[in-house]
């Protein structure tokens, strides 16, 4: 049963691909949220640099990106006489985050904006701050309609991270390509693959739901 | 003012050192490794010249003998990490290992970017072809002619042969790993995988689908037939863990037991004799001959 001897080595692949999904969707989700609220922003000051840290990170490829934080960076670092070798779990998170924190973030703002602007119109009346608004209106009925889009992301992400063995973190795509290396045993290895990240896609995606059912309880309260 | 100023000298330091390219990490000592109690060491899964086997072990020529080497300099760990052929370099530029042990081929590019210990090991060239080599192929120069494709490794100096050959781009497919270079040519994607004898031999042995060209004759550019001599590598700035694995490897290299490993991993007599023929400053200086 050559599947019983490549198991071991995949598991081991799979814990690391699980912890960086982890890390890479919280972080992502608190980069989106920035972002998003930034760009909703009608400040100037605000809304253009969140802009452009959304065109940056949207407009170019994860792997260079990834490339770049890996390889170019730590070069980069020692000209302006800083340590910037980050290791390779580090980078990869922060990659990864700010990927798809940025495709969040359109999300996040899309939101914000279908709120009805009676709602505001209404908050405006009973003299709520901004920060109110935002907190106690806006992000309450925003959040629902977020989650559709979350979900997709969170799942986007956990394929995504299959990226990272190519800056040697030993995660489950990683460790899949060691064991063909060493047993050529193409098919057997690639479906094992493919079942095991459908079962994690799977498990996150029923969290994400279980998560959405959450944040649109006040509704049938 | 100062934020734009400082902005300014930020982007023009990126664009300098993008433009320099060359720019790269002081590199650890040996009294640093040691210090750290552990040195990382880099190799690339090409069997059998450094490979992770099933258990996560390091084999091969190059980590077989870097293990006796790390011990003869008092280094007690060694971190093993895998990464693709092509980002051994860039890995060592950017500090992300302290050594590289996959008995990459000392050339007078990479010298010019990298630092590699004395010789140990040398090898010939090989193809790897479909079983029964239907198109008869056991020469690199064939792949010149319209209609043949040649796969290749990226980053592998078969690229450099392939290019004095004068085998056009078009006849050339560039593929990430062995691990893909059977079903490559077992499909027919390739005609034939270009690599050294023994990475073909080996992976001759894991598949009926494909064999070693029989007949194989070895290219002769500038009227030299080509043999690589692999070495491990170091960053720029290692100068001193260089003269320090230079010493250990020399010693080594008088040891019978150097010469089992060598043997076990599928080295042939000739390889082994010829290992010791020529020194890193003498192919390293090839650069000032070929243009």
């Amino acid at each position: 049963m050559p599947f019983l001897d490549y198991l071991p080595a995949l598991l081991q692949g799979a814990r690391v691909t699980v912890e960086l999904t982890l890390y890479s969707t919280v972080l992502g989700a608190l980069v989106a949220f920035g972002l998003g609220i930034g760009r909703h922003s009608r400040r100037a000051w605000l809304n253009v640099p969140c802009a452009v840290i959304v065109e940056i990170f949207r407009g170019t490829s994860l792997l260079v990106q990834l490339f770049w934080i890996y390889f170019a960076l730590p070069v980069l670092g020692e000209l302006v006489g800083l340590n910037l070798r980050l290791e390779p779990m580090v980078a990869g998170t922060l990659a990864l985050a700010l990927n798809i924190g940025a495709y969040g973030a359109e999300v996040v703002r899309g939101a914000l904006q279908a709120v009805p602007t009676e709602q505001l119109e209404a908050a405006k009346a009973l003299d709520f701050s901004g920060r109110q608004t935002l907190w106690r209106i806006s992000l309450p009925q925003a959040l629902p309609e977020m989650m559709p889009s979350f979900g997709n992301l969170a799942i986007q992400n956990l394929k995504d991270t299959a990226l990272v063995s190519l800056i040697s973190l030993g995660d489950l795509a990683f460790r899949a390509e060691q064991i063909r290396n060493f047993t050529q045993d193409s098919t057997t290895v690639y479906t094992m693959l493919l079942l095991m990240y459908f079962g994690m896609a799977l498990v996150l995606s029923a969290l994400m739901s279980l998560l959405g059912r959450r944040v649109g309880a006040w509704r049938n309260a | 003012m100062t934020v734009r100023k400082t902005g300014l000298a930020l982007l023009y330091t990126l664009v300098g050192s993008l433009a320099l390219g060359h720019a790269s990490i002081s590199a650890a000592t040996l009294e640093q490794i040691k210090e750290r109690g552990e040195i990382r060491i880099a190799v690339a899964n090409e069997i059998p010249y450094g490979y992770v086997d099933l258990s996560g072990e390091a084999k091969g020529a190059g980590p077989d003998v870097a293990r006796h080497l790390a011990k003869a300099l008092g280094i007690n760990r060694i971190k093993w990490e895998t990464a693709s052929f092509s980002a051994l370099i860039p890995g060592l530029k950017a500090g992300r290992f302290d050594m590289v042990a996959a008995e990459m081929a000392i050339l007078p590019q990479r010298c010019q970017e990298v630092l590699f210990s004395e010789p140990n090991s040398s090898y010939g060239e090989g193809l790897l072809v479909p079983a029964g080599n239907p198109r008869q192929l056991n020469d690199f120069s064939q792949f010149s002619q319209p209609d043949l494709k040649v796969a290749i490794m990226a980053g592998a100096d078969q690229l450099e042969m392939l290019q004095a050959l004068n085998v056009p781009e078009a006849n050339r497919i560039t593929i990430a790993n062995n691990a893909d270079a059977i079903s490559t040519v077992a499909t027919g994607r390739a005609d034939a995988y270009a690599a050294t004898s023994l990475t073909v031999n080996e992976l001759a042995s894991k598949s009926q689908k494909v064999e070693s060209a029989s007949g194989f004759i070895d290219p002769v550019i500038d009227g030299k037939p080509v043999r690589s001599w692999g070495g491990f590598t170091f960053a720029k700035g290692s100068e001193s863990l260089q003269q320090h694995i230079n010493t250990a490897l020399t010693d080594f290299r008088k040891t019978p037991q150097w010469r089992k490993i060598l043997e076990q991993y599928g080295f042939s007599e000739a390889d082994i004799e010829q290992s010791g023929t020529q020194s890193t400053a003498q192919l390293c200086a090839r650069a000032a001959q070929t243009p």
